[in-house]
């Protein structure tokens, strides 16, 4: 462990591990602007689909969408605005959170959806040489936020990566790290044994609670939630059971005890291990991350998946070495090795650790190199939680 | 003066000759859309096709296979990722029913991001190539009018539009407009016009034209550029419009390619 981390530490104390400069547009009709100007210089962006309804789904939207504008991963965000009164409030409050650097650019000021353009686009450049100018510099191990994301699982997940990534997490946990497992969906059957974990006997309650909302939530519209889940995919993986994908799904929280439950896009407010309650929609989970500050995801998959965040870099790691080699533009580390019995758990969970600090210096993903800029807004579409 | 179209066979005649190139889940939406710029389709992100459950899963895949039958879509080639609850080859054969020059690809199959960025070029010409478009007379143009509070000006296009024989479809249930643009395309129309609601942008639907009208809003007098028609036109000048559109002119929407396709929803996602 003589590894150490740099970064760019902010205003408000919080650290990235990344420079981005963010274009964010704040209604659906103006992510066409959004796309054109990161496809026109190295500025990320997001496309959505809220259209400035003030639902019973707002909350949510608002947290998320502020939360992501002020991860700490970005240098400068350049909002694109109609101006109303619900996408001021998300500016002022993404500035309160810690975004230190930002621009308005507000089309109803402009009048024009091609100077929208021209403006942020110029606004973009200008941003992304100041960020270049700034030095990265020596950051305690309580700056990096770990966020732990399995998708596409097979029959190895539970044997080779997520175990593998456990390690890991364990490793940075004890260096006074933060560390967050998601996915609700995919605990589920597997909560007692987490929640045996808890530091605290109220965490542990917590987690077993928050497991039965969303089963709860699901049942409310009458569906057995066990209908999607173990998927499609992942059930030509290998996978018989949505009690042996959870079990599978928990080790990558490794065997730390839990410090806290996050309700979605929360952030940890000190160092320790957590569990958020998200969907297991790779997307919606992603993104929640990104809105509660996280600076480093790993992400394992046994079918292989392409997606990255704009504003987290996303490590992927592979379960089975057969999917690594067919598909390698999309991983980033193969965890198959463990089971092909040339590398062990540990050996392996080191090599996870060691990408994880190279990342955060500055090594970038295959999804970035890609520049997946995946983005979901998790709605609750009417469903009741009860 | 008879009007001419995109033949689409049992899909009916198309105003427009657009390949789409479909996303079956949000993680196949980045190669999707590079693949799009560079042969020229369309494509749109969105993200749905996997984690949905119950009723979400016929609706989403039905949905998308509205967009791959509407007349103003050529040939589609869907792109999956292999894992999803919405898989590209079913997809594909449930889209074949209603536009047999459809083609997927799917990620986990061709050998990743690279793979699938050139095997989906090579397999979108080659549908465009395969089916180039026959131009057929367009019996009867389909207006959409959207709007969400009607008032006399609408009342006016509306007779104006029954005075001329042109079949027309209203959706004006939903208060958000994008979800009235896709009640719209599930039922074929070949334009919209949209009464833009005050506080909403000028916007559109990327596979069909939208005619954006103002209102005496603020916003709307700011973004007054942005609009295809002011506030106050006349329902002759909006039907004269209408028919230019029809006839191929670029509405500003299209020019700005402003506006998401979004996809109704019904429960949360897992």
């Amino acid at each position: 462990m003589s590894k150490s981390l740099t970064g760019y530490p902010r205003a408000d104390g919080r650290v990235g591990f990344r420079n981005q400069v963010l274009v964010m547009p704040l209604h659906s009709a103006l992510c066409a602007t959004a796309r054109r100007i990161s496809e026109e210089s190295a500025a990320v962006a997001i496309t959505h689909d809220w259209s400035g309804e003030i639902d019973a789904d707002f909350a949510r939207i608002f947290k998320v969408m502020t939360g992501f504008a002020a991860n700490p991963n970005i240098f400068a965000t350049i909002f694109l605005t109609l101006g109303t009164p619900g996408e001021l409030e998300i500016i002022d409050k993404s500035k309160s959170i810690g975004l230190s650097n930002s621009t308005i650019v507000n089309v109803s000021e402009i009048g024009s959806m091609e100077l929208l353009y021209e403006i942020a686009l110029k606004e973009a450049i200008s941003y992304l040489a100041l960020a270049d100018q700034v030095a990265r510099v020596s950051v305690p191990w309580s700056s990096l936020h770990l966020g732990l994301e399995c998708g596409g699982s097979d029959a190895l997940s539970g044997i080779t990566a997520n175990p593998a990534l456990g390690v890991a997490s364990d490793m940075l946990v004890e260096l006074g790290a933060v560390s967050v497992l998601g996915e609700t969906t995919e605990i589920l059957g597997a909560e007692h044994l987490l929640a045996a974990r808890a530091l605290d006997p109220n965490v542990g309650k917590q987690i077993i609670e928050t497991v039965a909302r969303y089963e709860r939530s699901i049942n409310y519209e009458g569906i057995d939630m066990r209908g999607a889940q173990p998927s499609r995919g992942n059930i030509e993986g290998g996978l018989t059971t949505l009690e042996e994908k959870s079990l599978g799904a928990a080790k990558k929280a490794g065997s730390a005890p839990f410090t806290g439950v996050l309700e979605y896009a929360d952030p940890a407010p000190k160092p320790g291990l957590y569990f958020m309650d998200t969907p297991g929609h790779d997307i919606e989970q992603l993104t929640g991350f990104a809105a509660a500050g996280i600076n480093i995801v790993v992400f394992t998959s046994g079918r292989g998946t392409p997606t990255g965040s704009a504003v987290v870099p996303t490590i992927k790691v592979s379960t089975n070495t057969q999917m690594a080699l067919s598909i390698p533009d999309l991983i980033d580390l193969n965890a198959g090795t463990i089971a092909d019995g040339t590398q062990t758990l540990r050996e392996v969970g080191e090599l996870i650790f060691n990408e994880i600090v190279d990342v955060a210096n500055g090594k970038l993903t295959a999804a970035e190199l890609g520049r997946h800029q995946e983005f979901s807004l998790s709605r609750m579409y009417g469903t009741q939680i009860n | 003066m008879k009007r001419q179209g995109f033949d689409r066979a049992l899909r009916g005649v198309g105003i427009r000759d657009y390949q789409l190139i479909l996303p079956s889940v949000v993680c196949s939406t980045r190669i999707a859309s590079r693949i799009a710029n560079e042969v020229g389709s369309k494509t749109f992100a969105h993200q749905h096709g996997c984690g949905i459950i119950g009723n979400d899963v016929e609706g989403i895949s039905d949905f998308f296979c509205d967009l791959a039958k509407h007349p103003n879509v050529g040939t589609v080639l869907i792109v999956g990722l292999g894992c999803e609850t919405i898989q590209g080859n079913e997809l594909a054969a449930k889209v074949k029913e209603s536009n047999p020059t459809t083609s997927y690809l799917v990620i986990q199959e061709s050998g990743g991001v690279a793979g699938t960025f050139n095997d989906g070029i090579t397999a979108a010409k080659l549908l465009k190539s395969t089916y180039p478009p026959h131009l057929k007379n367009l019996d009867e143009l389909v207006v959409g009018v959207e709007f969400s509070n009607s008032n006399s000006e609408i009342e006016s296009l509306i007779a104006e539009l029954k005075a001329s024989g042109i079949k027309f479809e209203i959706a004006d249930q939903n208060k958000n407009p994008g979800l009235n643009f896709s009640e719209l395309m599930r039922r074929g129309v070949h334009l919209i016009v949209s009464f833009t609601e005050p506080n909403q942008p000028p916007s559109g639907f990327p596979l069909i034209p939208t005619i954006n009208i103002a209102s005496d809003s603020a916003l709307h007098s700011a973004l007054a550029k942005e609009f295809d028609l002011p506030n106050g036109s006349t329902s002759s000048a909006i039907l004269n419009f209408i028919l230019d559109v029809a006839d191929g002119k670029e509405t500003k929407s299209e020019l700005s390619k402003a506006g998401e396709i979004i996809a109704p929803r019904v429960v949360r996602s897992v």
